[in-house]
């Protein structure tokens, strides 16, 4: 009778063996708690919905056969050593198939290095620095438009504003990304003919930006432009109005297109200028989430939150993989790589091709914070609405 | 020349806030030998519960204080009775490794409860400011500088002249005489770190209007408030205030003069110079 039983059990072990689904597994790092959990969280839900929702359509088909896709995120507590560690265990004690990034180019250039050792091609949405891609890496590619451009369409606007700004300050932290945009911007504005009156490099997680403001106040810049991270944009805006600063123009790289960055900052975000390369238009077609508006709404139904370009670049990343591996019809990571290399498809987060650095090159489109909601700007097309500028000084705001 | 004027009166300002927040670590350092690591954690406990009582029930940051500092009062009396009480006399490195435990478990618990979405307590008053002499001087930061310069005093004023005080600084002294004359060493010391967390609790209240609140900030103001003390010695309360003040205008002048991404340099560097050349404070008393 046990015989019998244990017979029973092994048979259908085996039975189920042979009906389970060959999956391809993609691995990732990300920031899950931490100091940058409040962006992390964008890649693993970005991550997490693009996985599911190409399963439900079909899966991934690798010369003949259909293959599910599955997720290995591990939480690197916003520790890039931790970070490191975590690649190298997916990619030797998990044997992952392929590679998804974390968020943050100081994370992006650390991990990008375990991918170019074990050659598994990792593409990350989270990292704009050119420090990553200019180090003639084969395995690395990434989904956000290169840093030092960041500014680009912001000055491009500017030049055509009236009256032109003429001086302008910039300030920067020191990271990987801000310091790669601010070399860009710098280059830029000293070509365009621009007077640079501040060009300073502060700390990282500086929540006091007083002295910087004062100094600001006494040279009188027209135009100020930040490179920086969420909280810093945040402390720099209230400190501003409380040391009653208002320059004509102030543009940030980071906060401005984020929902919770406008809630927390209420009226005081209005007239605030800054930029993001995507917008959830209908216009973005895509092959698995119909556009990017049905794909930002049915995100925020399921994670009860709007998504911005972090949460597409992330989906954009999956899907990248999964044009790849169907191009390539195997899953052997150097022929992966090549596909990736020749990717060129439209996505709802517009479209995707790599440079030879293996960057994307998608314009930023300058918005404006007006009447407490994220109006476009300025695109590749020129001015698609009239900006404020210059902006009302604080006591003369509505 | 008036550049130089608001950037010192900047530097007051932000040393104010500065002192505030050491102050509590000061205390409980001082009298209890305890280095509280998780100080930084009782700030951020102390801003969520301002931006709670804020969100909520409309309560204006200010006069939500005494409800802040009451509410972490208790919290550390309770951690200090209960848990902190079975390793006070153990050597100092136990003390510090359960109060960075606490800080770990306080951090995590916060993002699991909180999010690790950031927080502002923006009252319509946040970015009040007035001009005195050609300076512009933000009114929050003003109020949170008077509030450290109130709380000091009172601090002083409750280990100098109440009986509690008296009690606090005879266990500091001598424990054993102490006992001999009655105190019970579990509720003072359970008071005194109950107080240190009010402390913190105020801190985090006015930091929570100042700047942004998220689960992670504590680290840092720890650092912060751990190099203030050494700078401004642990004897006596107004050593946080001269230390607090010492800094802030340090960094202003450094973000003026050197460039800003050297602020952290230079306050750290104070800190070693301070504790070569007079390792008992700017105010403390060489024995």
């Amino acid at each position: 009778m046990k015989r019998l039983l244990f017979c029973a059990v092994a048979a259908l072990a085996l039975l189920d063996f042979a009906y389970a689904e060959p999956t391809i597994t993609l691995g990732a790092s990300v920031q899950m708690t931490g100091r940058l959990a409040n962006t992390g969280r964008y890649y693993r839900d970005g991550y997490e919905f693009a996985v599911q929702t190409i399963n439900d359509r079909g899966g991934v088909k690798v010369g003949g056969e259909r293959y599910q896709l599955a997720l290995k995120i591990l939480d690197n507590q916003s520790d890039v050593n931790l970070s490191v560690r975590q690649y190298t265990q997916l990619l030797t004690q998990d044997k992952v198939n392929f590679l998804l990034g974390p968020f943050a180019s100081d994370f992006a250039l650390a991990d990008s290095s375990a991918a170019e050792k074990y050659e598994v091609p990792m593409i990350e949405g989270g990292g704009a620095s050119d420090q990553i891609f200019s180090r003639g890496y084969k395995f690395i590619f990434g989904t956000l438009p290169v840093a030092s451009k960041y500014f680009e369409s912001t000055v491009q606007a500017m030049s055509k504003l009236e009256p032109a700004p003429k001086a302008v300050a910039l300030l920067y932290a020191d990271d990987a990304f801000d310091v790669a945009v601010a070399k860009g911007t710098r280059e830029r504005m000293q070509a365009d003919g621009f007077r640079i009156t501040q060009d300073e490099r502060y700390s990282s997680n500086a929540s006091d930006f007083s002295s910087l403001i004062s100094q600001m106040k006494a040279a009188g810049p027209d135009a100020v432009l930040v490179a920086g991270h969420e909280t810093e944009v945040l402390n720099f805006i209230r400190q501003a109005k409380s040391l009653n600063f208002s320059p004509k123009l102030y543009s940030f790289t980071v906060g401005v297109p984020t929902a919770d960055f406008r809630n927390a900052l209420g009226h005081d975000a209005n007239f605030a200028f800054g930029m993001t390369s995507w917008l959830p238009s209908a216009s973005l077609k895509d092959d698995y989430f119909t556009n990017a508006q049905e794909f930002a709404q049915s995100y925020q139904k399921k994670f009860g939150y709007e998504p911005d370009y972090h949460a597409a670049s992330a989906v954009a990343d999956v899907e990248a993989f999964v044009k790849a591996i169907e191009a390539a019809g195997t899953l052997d990571p150097k022929k992966v790589r090549d596909a990736i290399a020749k990717v060129d498809f439209e996505s709802l987060y517009g479209r995707v091709q790599f440079n030879a650095e293996g960057q994307i090159n998608l314009p930023q489109v300058v918005v404006q914070v007006l009447n407490d909601g994220v109006v476009p700007i300025y695109g590749q097309k020129g001015f698609q609405n009239k900006p404020v500028y210059p902006m009302p000084p604080w006591e003369k705001r509505p | 020349m008036s550049l130089f004027l608001q950037i010192i009166a900047n530097g007051i300002l932000l040393g104010g806030l500065y002192a505030l927040m050491a102050l509590g670590l000061a205390l409980v350092w001082g009298v209890l030998n305890i280095v509280n690591l998780a100080h930084g954690a009782f700030i951020m406990l102390g801003a969520y519960v301002a931006f709670y009582l804020f969100t909520l029930l409309h309560l204006d940051p200010f006069a939500a204080l005494p409800l802040c500092m009451a509410s972490l009062f208790v919290f550390g009396y309770c951690l200090q009775r209960y848990v902190l009480n079975l390793i006070v006399r153990a050597p100092m490195f136990n003390t510090l490794l359960i109060t960075f435990g606490f800080d770990v478990v306080l951090t995590y618990l916060a993002q699991i409860t909180f999010s690790a979405d950031f927080r502002v307590v923006n009252p319509s008053y946040a970015g009040a400011n007035f001009t005195l002499f050609g300076v512009t001087l933000p009114l929050v930061r003003v109020l949170a500088f008077a509030m450290a310069l109130a709380l000091t005093l009172a601090v002083w004023l409750i280990l100098a002249r109440t009986p509690v005080g008296r009690a606090v600084r005879a266990c500091a002294q001598n424990l054993l005489a102490a006992r001999l004359y009655g105190v019970d060493p579990r509720t003072v010391y359970g008071l005194t770190f109950g107080l240190g967390a009010a402390l913190a609790g105020a801190a985090g209240d006015l930091y929570a209007v100042v700047s942004q609140i998220n689960p992670y900030i504590g680290d840092p103001l720890t650092a912060k408030s751990f190099a203030i003390s050494i700078i401004g010695g642990l004897e006596n309360p107004l050593g946080v205030v001269v230390g607090g003040l010492f800094l802030g205008i340090l960094e202003s002048l450094t973000s003026l003069y050197v460039g800003s991404t050297y602020t952290d340099v230079v306050s750290f560097g104070v800190l070693v110079l301070v504790l070569i050349a007079r390792p008992q404070g700017l105010l403390g008393k060489t024995t």
